[in-house]
């Protein structure tokens, strides 16, 4: 009976199924890369008019960016921008619970200068080498952590001409944030799910404890000790039969567990009449770790992120001629990792051996050893739990006022912006005792106590507080005659940093913009900017800065337009600006000799009186020589083409650049240590970073059936002009010339192989080669290996990278895919866990499977890692042995989503119903297979995240 | 119109206001106050002198070694880079790289390897013995000092004493280093210095020593409770006979390493340098104030007694038997077991009645660790040692040298030297500690060692050697001597000044120095190292010696490399002989 209605069940459900793919109208859906063709691009003052612009630039939109399963924008960004570069180094965020202040008797002294930690703790990113300025909605502000689907735009601005109004900032290039902004129009509301799965990519396999005990034995001997195991233990192990003495436990099984969820729902609503329109957005993320828990534990362990973010936008047109914006963000953040530190609870996974201990004795208690004295899954999972919270507020006001009445085409802007940011840490930590486990000879079990328990801890740290206010007040003056066109720009701002307990920050800029055109066929730019910040030396503290550009629209000229009607649109541009780095990099008053107390106490730097050794307080120079530090400095150029054939379907984009940087910091070369103290930074260097980037997007297709292809493309290359380098001995060792961040080392010539090679190969000092070591070029022929033979190891070809993104729709259903890539990158193996192994000496860590392939007599001739040995001076110094190719390709970003027709939807009485599934790091191939081309074992693991969603628009 | 007109107004109200905010009001100074100046240290108002006499504190704190623990080399003992012992741990480790050469002017062991650090401290004093004297600094509102001293001229004495004590530390690691004389440099001036003479070097430390002597509190100070760690006459004193005695020891003098270099030693040989050094020792000697403390483990556990001439402050604590203490006796007892003593130092001790092992009839190999000259059980733990209320057990599977992962000892042996009484205790418990730098026996060793090379082996070296003797509890025996040969000649006697001091300042951070100086270094440490392997069957215990380490020596390595950034950028800079 009951099965019965279950059938019925069943075949209802069908028939509704049915009943609704029936009812759909598969309608065109637009392919994911029209780009909207805008006439402005948001600027981060005002609307940049895009017909004149002669810059460089890159923008991508929502629509690009919210296919990334991701709780921050930066992961969409890699591969879709041309001249942005981005390497993920760990693949959760880092929690900040560290407190900014010393406690002294005197109470708690402040720490200066920290600076606010960036919320980027899992990407390095460049911009033509530079770390941009991030720009979120006309704030200067590192503000990363914003969901994606929040985002109406991002525009990476690269040339000097575009960053001029930023002064002292404007070297840097700036990545310009847009929040979605309000629409005129009948109401909106989006609501958008999403639910991710993310599980770790490329997974460890530490050695197994047989392996480990033979290994172990076979390095032991090598360097002429004895062996560690016997052939008892070897057997034991590998017989796996006693858990208790002979463990085998596979600690990365033990803690990570194989997915995390990661939840995000975003309910956003938009409309607005011609007075008044709004965007209004809320936003929840809640990112799970990988960490296993423990159900007996009351609290959360693992490593979380919870975010609430609100975002409301308003622009209000008060009269026809003053129209004012508002927009107002409250951001909560809550952080959470295990008690231990995510960074240390890795390390103990990627340094206890299988082998070491079970992870409960006999009698349940946590085991352990007298080197291995904590226990892994006890740190997971009860060492309690640290926490840190941020709060975030701004509130934003724009007014526009038009003065056509005072002068015609004359016009008013002012903005203020306040913000308040706060980071507090708490830490709850405790440990719990562990036990060794031993066997007496009268053979009794005995439990041995290793570490004794601790209670938990309640800590509560400021991590930093800080204010930001920025005000500018413009004037714009727009006016055209017969076929010239001239806007004028007169603006000046001030940004103030009030952070902890350091004096204002402020950075003040003047500048003065004049953007003239021809019938937008003859473009002509030109900036002038004074910069200035209150931290240099005074007299020191501003600088001037110019940018200019020229731009030739062709296709406006008649001949054009008359001979060639498949070229749309074809613009030649050029910008050459000077633009400054400070600010950031200004330190804070060490342009004056001073001196610093402390607060007594051996450890704290003081010393104790006498035989009652009673704190005495004490005083130091500090630690710089008074100097003269100030911006660095540089020349920009940028030639660009923009092009737009055959009615649009292939849109072409390319630019070159030559950027200068000069007066870069730096100590000086003759820093001679005699002089006592340390040499502060001073204005020395130079650099060069030169490169192409080309964006390339053809669309395709017939009535239903729409599809593109867009390939960009960055070469760069990069070099040290100038840093004081000193007199070398041999030419080899000079780094000026070659590009920045060579890596210097020696240059291996593969493995020595006998007796008779040891004998002949020069050697570092004091080490004596056998059969099995690395053999070291002697660059200078004296038969030692030293600094004389160090020389550049590291690739000098200049750095490629590189994505294509292609998709498709047919009807309702659309597809999209990024591949991205990596070229003429090194990496440098120096991890000495997993490429040497057995690290410690008062214990012996864990090894991987990366030295199976080491030198042996036997194995001679298929060898890839030096001999096995304990420690080695030798074998892991710098060398070109220990370089691999770091490039890679990534399957970085696929969507398929299916739009449910508007004729349904019309029936159901909504606007719109999109259901999608995308993907992140699909899939990898990479010229280097022992680890991820990214993210280095022993760091949280990088991610596959396989996410299902919908989007409902009411 | 009206509304323009408003809204005119509104804007440029708007405009005002955010100006004046951001306009001159000055809610924060100009620059950050807290950062204080030189005039707020040196106070030319402050008779107390409070900031000053902080900077001196400082320049205390500031110390060689600033790292104040006796396992300075990165967790190991100096002494593990000698043929007294040798690191628990294996290759690798800063202590062993030094007992194999294996540094470079490039690749150095900065944990001894100090270089910058002692001219931050040279540059430290200096700025205090230049500004002190804007302090008016009244003596009356201090505790009272002893006649003829004031505070200032106490205090400029005790920076100028810090100051020689780091050229000092340049000097015996580098040979003759550049002197930076009273300028406190800044980033204009010439610093491309080229390096003073060896003997330009000995000669300004010791009229440093000369000049400030008598401006020094003297033993026993004032009030110890406060004062005790500040540099005396004694210091000044030890100083200098030290400086003088590595001034006349082969290396510098006669054996200079590189010819007639005068930066890495003597040109000539002078033995009268020897005599300098047995007059101002002798000097020492007849203050008075110090003395030989009966039981010599009371000199490392006990405050200020009578043979400390300087220390530097370290604390109550349990480091040494921490991290030298026997391993196997769990966690919660503790003992990492870092140093292992060799059978080359354990042979060094004679016999209980001063005989060396080698020429006593009572010695047995098969039992060698009874009838020992009483050091011996105040150095070293030895197999069935008492220790922690039990008999170590350090044969092969024994409870301390259990064998598998963990670090243990690598020779049978552990050290005892500078713990405390823990023979009968069930746990470590701090001791009372100082990291003393002059003590009163290593003045009366550098007595008798520089009077032996000047005028022989006169009656005053054997009258001081048999008080060192006396003291350690040897055995007098009927003729009185100690076990001391009464007709030894120069070359004989010299052997056995050096094997007393050997087994009197063992890991007290002599012995590196000294067959350096001695120019033995070249000999001892090119031989394979031993330890003993004892095994047990039964409860009967069978000795074998067993090479353990292969240290290498070479000249070069006589003095320390300078660093080699230090010769690339400074023009005058000269490297040392065999680092280039």
């Amino acid at each position: 009976m009951r099965q019965k209605s279950n059938i019925k069940q069943v075949v209802s459900y069908i028939g509704m199924l049915l009943y609704i793919i029936c009812l759909f109208q598969i309608e065109n859906a637009k392919a994911q890369a029209n780009q909207e063709q805008a006439d402005t691009l948001s600027g981060y003052y005002k609307e940049i008019p895009l017909k004149t612009f002669v810059g460089a630039r890159a923008t991508l939109l929502n629509e690009q960016l919210n296919t990334t399963p991701a709780n921050s924008y930066l992961p969409a960004m890699t591969g879709r921008l041309p001249g942005f570069y981005t390497k993920q180094n760990s693949g959760f965020r880092q929690t900040s619970t560290a407190r900014n202040y010393e406690s002294g008797i005197g109470g708690n002294v402040p720490m200066v200068g920290q600076g606010v930690p960036s919320e980027n703790t899992e990407y390095s990113i460049a911009l033509r080498r530079q770390i941009p300025v991030v720009i979120v909605d006309g704030v200067q502000r590192d503000i990363f952590s914003i969901d994606p689907d929040n985002i109406e735009s991002i525009t990476l601005l690269k040339d000097a001409l575009s960053t001029i109004e930023l002064g002292q900032r404007s070297s840097r290039g700036i990545l310009l944030v847009t929040t979605k902004r309000p629409e005129m129009g009948k109401t909106n509301i989006n609501f958008r799910a999403q639910l991710a799965l993310q599980e770790p990519l490329p997974w460890p396999k530490p050695l197994e404890p047989y392996q480990f005990a033979y290994l172990l034995n076979e390095a032991m001997t090598n360097v002429g000790n004895q062996p560690v195991y016997s052939v008892d233990d070897f057997n034991a192990f590998r017989a796996g039969n006693d858990p208790y003495r002979y463990p085998n436990v596979n600690w990365y099984d033990e803690v990570f567990r194989s997915n995390a969820p990661m939840m995000r729902y975003n309910l956003s609503a938009k409309g607005g009449n011609s007075v008044s329109q709004y965007a209004i957005a809320l936003n929840y993320t809640d990112q799970q770790g990988l960490f296993k828990e423990d159900p007996n534990v009351a609290y959360n362990t693992n490593s979380s992120l919870k975010r609430y973010v609100i975002n409301t936008n308003v622009n209000i047109n008060i009269t026809p001629k003053f129209k004012l914006g508002l927009q107002m963000t409250g951001r909560i953040q809550d952080g959470n990792e295990p008690g231990i530190g995510t960074q240390n609870l890795l390390e103990s996974v990627k340094k206890t051996p299988n082998g070491a201990y079970p992870v409960r004795n006999a009698d349940a208690s946590w085991a352990s050893t007298n080197y291995f004295q904590t226990n892994v899954v006890a740190l997971a999972t009860h060492s309690g739990y640290r926490q840190d919270n941020m709060k975030d507020i701004m509130a934003n006001i724009n007014l526009n006022y038009d003065l056509n009445s005072l002068l015609s085409g004359l016009k008013a802007r002012a903005m203020t912006n306040i913000a308040v940011q706060s980071l507090t840490g708490i830490v709850r930590q405790r440990s719990e005792p562990t036990y060794n486990m031993g066997i007496t000879p009268a053979g009794d079990t005995v439990y041995n106590i290793m570490a004794t328990a601790s209670a938990q801890t309640n800590d509560f740290n400021t991590v930093f507080n800080a204010r930001f206010w920025f005000t500018q007040l413009a004037l714009d003056y727009d006016k055209s005659w017969s076929n010239n066109h001239l806007v004028a720009t007169v603006q000046a701002d001030q940004r103030r940093t009030l952070y902890n307990f350091d004096l204002p920050a402020v950075a003040t800029n003047a500048t003065t913009k004049l953007v003239y055109d021809y019938k937008e066929k003859y473009l002509a730019h030109a900036a002038l900017n004074a910069s200035g910040f209150n931290r240099y030396r005074p007299g020191y503290q501003y600088g001037l800065f110019y940018a200019f550009g020229l731009g030739w629209v062709a296709s406006e000229e008649d001949f054009m337009k008359d001979n060639t009607s498949w070229i749309n649109h074809l613009k030649l541009r050029g910008v050459f600006g000077k633009t400054g780095n400070g600010v950031d990099n200004a330190g804070y008053y060490d342009y004056r000799a001073t001196f610093t107390a402390s607060n007594g106490g051996i450890g704290s730097g003081a010393y104790s009186a006498g035989t009652s050794r009673s704190e005495l307080r004490g005083f130091w120079e500090n630690g710089f020589l008074p100097n003269i530090r100030t911006w660095e400095g540089a020349y920009k150029l940028n030639v660009g083409v923009d092009m737009s054939l055959f009615g649009g379907k292939i849109d072409f984009t390319g630019d070159v650049y030559y950027d200068q940087y000069y007066d870069l910091l730096q100590s000086r070369g003759k820093s001679i240590e005699l002089i006592g103290i340390s040499y502060p930074y001073e204005n020395i260097g130079r650099s060069e970073v030169k490169g192409a980037e080309f964006n390339l997007a053809y669309r395709g297709g017939e009535g239903d059936f729409q599809y593109f292809i867009a390939p960009n493309l960055t070469i760069e290359q990069t070099k040290l002009s100038y840093f004081d380098e000193q007199r070398q001995r041999f030419p080899w060792q000079q780094m000026t010339g070659l590009p920045l961040g060579v890596r210097m080392g020696y240059i291996a010539d593969g493995i020595i192989q006998n007796q008779q090679e040891a004998e002949e190969a020069a050697s570092t000092i004091g080490y004596e080669v056998s059969p099995g070591d690395i053999r070291y070029r002697d660059l200078n022929g004296d038969g030692i290996i030293n600094q004389f033979d160090r020389t550049a190891i590291s690739t000098t070809k200049p750095l490629i990278y590189y994505g294509l993104n292609l998709g498709f729709s047919y009807k309702g259903l659309s597809f999209s895919a990024l591949i991205q890539g990596v070229g003429n990158r090194d990496l440098y193996l120096d991890d000495r866990a997993i490429y040497g192994g057995f690290l410690g000496f008062g214990g012996f860590e864990q090894a991987y499977p990366a030295i199976l392939d080491r030198w042996t007599p036997e194995t001679a001739a298929t060898a890839t890692y030096p001999r096995l040995t304990i420690g080695n001076s030798h074998n892991y110094a710098e060398s070109s042995f220990w370089i691999r190719s770091g490039n890679y390709v990534r399957l970085k970003n696929v969507q398929v989503a299916y739009s449910f027709s508007p004729q349904w939807m019309n029936k159901m009485r909504l606007s719109g119903l999109t259901v999608f599934a995308n993907a992140m790091n699909l899939a990898t191939w990479s010229a280097f297979d022992g680890q991820d081309p990214e993210v280095a074992i022993g760091s949280y693991p990088i991610q596959r995240v396989i996410n299902f969603g919908l989007n409902l628009d009411l | 119109m009206m509304n323009k007109i408003k809204y005119t107004m509104l804007l440029g109200g708007i405009a005002l206001a955010i100006l004046g905010t951001a306009s001159c009001k000055k809610d924060y100074e100009a620059e950050p106050l807290e950062n204080v100046t030189i005039d707020y240290v040196f106070d030319p108002l402050d008779s107390l002198g409070i900031n000053a006499g902080r900077y001196l504190n400082g320049l205390y704190a500031d110390m060689f070694p600033r790292d104040v623990s006796m396992n300075r080399i990165s967790g190991n003992l100096l002494e593990a880079a000698t043929d007294n012992a040798i690191p628990s741990n294996l290759e690798d480790n800063p202590a062993g790289r030094l007992l194999q050469g294996q540094y470079s002017a490039f690749d150095r062991i900065e944990s001894d390897m100090v270089w910058g650090q002692l001219y931050e401290n040279i540059r430290s004093a200096t700025i205090f013995i230049n500004n002190i004297d804007v302090v008016p600094l009244n003596d009356s509102k201090f505790e009272a000092l002893p006649t003829g001293l004031t505070v200032k001229r106490t205090w400029k004495a005790e920076a100028r004493f810090l100051r020689a004590l780091a050229y000092f530390e340049l000097l015996k690691r580098y040979g003759g280093i550049p002197l930076m004389g009273n300028d406190a440099r800044s980033l204009d001036d010439q610093i491309e210095l080229p390096r003073n003479s060896y003997s330009d070097c000995v000669d300004y430390i010791v009229s440093e020593m000369d000049a400030i002597r008598d401006s020094l509190l003297y033993y026993p100070v004032p009030n110890p409770s406060r004062n005790s760690h500040r540099a005396t006459k004694g210091a000044a004193m030890a100083l200098k006979v030290r400086v003088l005695l590595y001034a006349a020891s082969p290396l510098f003098n006669g054996g200079n390493i590189d010819g007639a270099n005068p930066v890495t030693g003597y040109t000539a040989l002078d033995n009268n340098r020897w005599q300098r050094a047995a007059d101002a020792a002798k000097e020492v000697i007849d203050l008075g104030t110090y003395a030989l403390v009966d039981d010599v483990r009371k000199v490392f556990t006990e405050q200020y007694n009578s043979e400390i001439l300087f220390f530097k402050q370290w604390s109550n604590n349990r480091d040494i038997e921490n991290t030298n203490g026997p391993f196997g006796f769990g966690t919660q007892i503790g003992g990492q077991g870092q140093t292992s003593p060799t059978q080359e130092l354990v042979d060094a001790f004679p016999m209980a009645n001063g005989v060396p092992i080698d020429q006593s009839t009572t010695y047995d190999p098969n039992n060698p660790y009874v009838g020992r000259d009483p050091r011996f059980y105040e150095t070293i733990l030895y197999n069935g040692a008492r220790w922690l209320g039990t008999n170590l057990q350090t044969y092969l599977g024994g409870q301390n040298r259990p064998g598998g992962s963990d670090l243990q000892t690598r020779t049978s042996y552990y050290m005892k030297k500078l713990m405390g009484d823990f023979e009968e205790a069930a746990q470590y418990s701090e001791s009372q500690r100082d990291y003393i730098l002059f003590r009163y026996t290593e003045v009366v060793l550098n007595y008798i060692e520089a009077l032996n090379e000047a005028q022989g082996p006169v009656s005053e070296v054997l009258a001081q050697l048999k008080d060192l003797r006396r003291r350690a509890g040897v055995d007098a025996g009927d003729d009185g001597n100690f076990g001391l040969p009464t007709s030894a000649n120069k070359a004989t006697m010299r052997e056995l000044i050096q094997n007393e001091r050997r087994i009197e300042l063992a890991f007290e951070e002599h012995r590196y120095w000294d067959i350096r100086r001695w120019k033995i270094a070249e000999n001892k440490l090119n031989l394979p190292l031993h330890g003993m392997q004892i095994l047990e069957n039964g409860g009967q215990f069978t000795y074998s010696q067993e090479e353990v380490f292969q240290p290498r020596f070479t000249t070069a390595m006589y003095l320390y490399p300078i660093p080699d950034s230090e010769v690339l950028k400074n023009n005058n800079m000269e490297q040392n002989p065999g680092w280039n």
